[in-house]
């Protein structure tokens, strides 16, 4: 087995097997609280992926130099470095975005994946392995977040819009606007996952 | 307006109409994760509560004292006060271990979790650094005011995981779809309670 090819299973044990969101269910709460909108949805999987990526691959280059007893605080350091620079950056560059993700880009340094792959893997594989890592948490990320914000924008508002143009439009009707209020996000989020649980079941079978 | 009507507003927006769980989304980890005992979610709330407190308090003075006089709380916030969060959590830890080993042995699994629980750091970074709050009262906390808050996140936190926990209690004997057994039914519950939270939007004016 060559270098290229491990590199490209890690990518897609992210994506797939082993989905940060919908198999080890953790870092669920940015997903349900800003997929209201898809645009929410392109920025925060970005930054996330942003964060993931470069936080795996700087703690894997240093991994042989990190003391073990004080490993939590110096990832945490690390992934805070990097939560600031996109911090900084939507602030500065896309104003409006920054405003509606308010306090869940400071909470990217919180969301469990990121410290769980620098704990479950950068801290214990080498850079190149780790770089895909992160790529492929990351877009495995993102595809639920986008797959959670599309459904969610479509019903509850009837039509999609990115960046100030409306991409899909289901035609003048009523939308149930309990999509985008807070229900919508569980309710969405529970059918995703019996879907599957049920797709996993007929497999088994 | 009227200095404890103030407090007031603060506490119930904190509490209720922007409660953390159910209408913010903060902090799911642990409601999925913790509340499938009565016992344990008790346990967790009180040990939030107290974190949290304290989180607030040290990241509060280490705002106006430290950073805003410095100039350099716009990019060093993130990392402070998370170190900041790690470190009370550790230190909170030995000290309850040394202090009382029947209330560690109550709340000592849950505390080393907290670090990493949102709630602790999106209460101390709303109630502290000025322009995340979106409740419609008030752009500067005083320290008694954020305190208010804070603790109004944090028994909102409590109510709800305590509340959670004993209807999937009840749930779990229950005969259900297959495919809805276990998370998806919890966030089936999470919807329909988020739903009755709903009920308190726009409640006095917030």
């Amino acid at each position: 087995m060559n270098e290229e090819t491990t590199g490209w299973q890690e990518f897609k044990k992210g994506l797939i097997l082993e989905n940060p969101l919908m198999v080890l269910m953790v870092g669920l709460c940015a997903v349900l609280a800003i997929s209201t909108r898809v645009e929410n949805g392109i920025f925060m999987g970005l930054s996330a992926t942003f964060v993931l990526v470069f936080s795996n691959i700087i703690i894997a280059s240093i991994r042989k130099w990190i003391p073990d007893q004080i490993r939590i605080p110096i990832f945490i350091v690390v992934i805070a470095s990097f939560v600031t620079i996109v911090d900084l950056s939507l602030k500065a560059y896309f104003p409006p975005v920054y405003e509606r993700l308010g306090v869940w880009i400071p909470l990217i340094v919180v969301n469990c994946i990121i410290l769980a792959r620098a704990e479950g893997y950068a801290y214990r594989n080498p850079v190149w392995h780790s770089f895909m890592d992160g790529l492929g948490m990351g877009a495995g990320y993102t595809v639920v977040l986008l797959v959670m914000s599309i459904i969610r924008e479509l019903l509850g508002t009837g039509q999609i819009v990115l960046f100030d143009k409306t991409i899909i439009s289901l035609g003048p009707f009523n939308p149930p606007a309990i999509f985008i209020l807070f229900p919508g996000a569980f309710l969405t989020f529970a059918c995703l996952v019996a879907l599957l649980n049920r797709y996993k079941m007929r497999k088994k079978k | 307006m009227n200095e404890v009507y103030r407090y007031f507003l603060i506490f119930l927006g904190a509490l209720l109409i922007y409660n953390i769980l159910l209408i913010r989304f903060i902090a799911l980890c642990p409601l999925m994760g913790v509340s499938t005992q009565v016992e344990t979610s008790i346990g967790m709330a009180m040990s939030v509560l107290f974190v949290m407190t304290m989180a607030t308090t040290v990241s509060w003075v280490a705002w106006n004292y430290v950073l805003e006089p410095l100039h350099v709380g716009e990019f060093l916030y993130i990392p402070v006060f998370i170190l900041i969060i790690a470190a009370l959590v550790q230190f909170v830890e030995m000290f309850i271990k040394r202090s009382s080993p029947p209330l560690y042995r109550a709340m000592g699994i849950y505390l080393p979790l907290i670090t990493t629980n949102c709630a602790v750091l999106a209460a101390a970074t709303e109630a502290v650094k000025p322009g995340f709050l979106k409740l419609n009262i008030a752009y500067h906390f005083s320290l008694p005011e954020a305190l208010v808050y804070t603790i109004g996140v944090a028994l909102g936190f409590g109510v709800v995981i305590i509340v959670f926990a004993c209807i999937r209690e009840r749930l779990e004997t229950s005969p259900v779809p297959h495919a809805f057994r276990g998370t998806p039914l919890a966030f089936i519950i999470a919807a329909i309670l988020s739903l009755a939270f709903m009920g308190f939007a726009n409640l006095l004016g917030l």
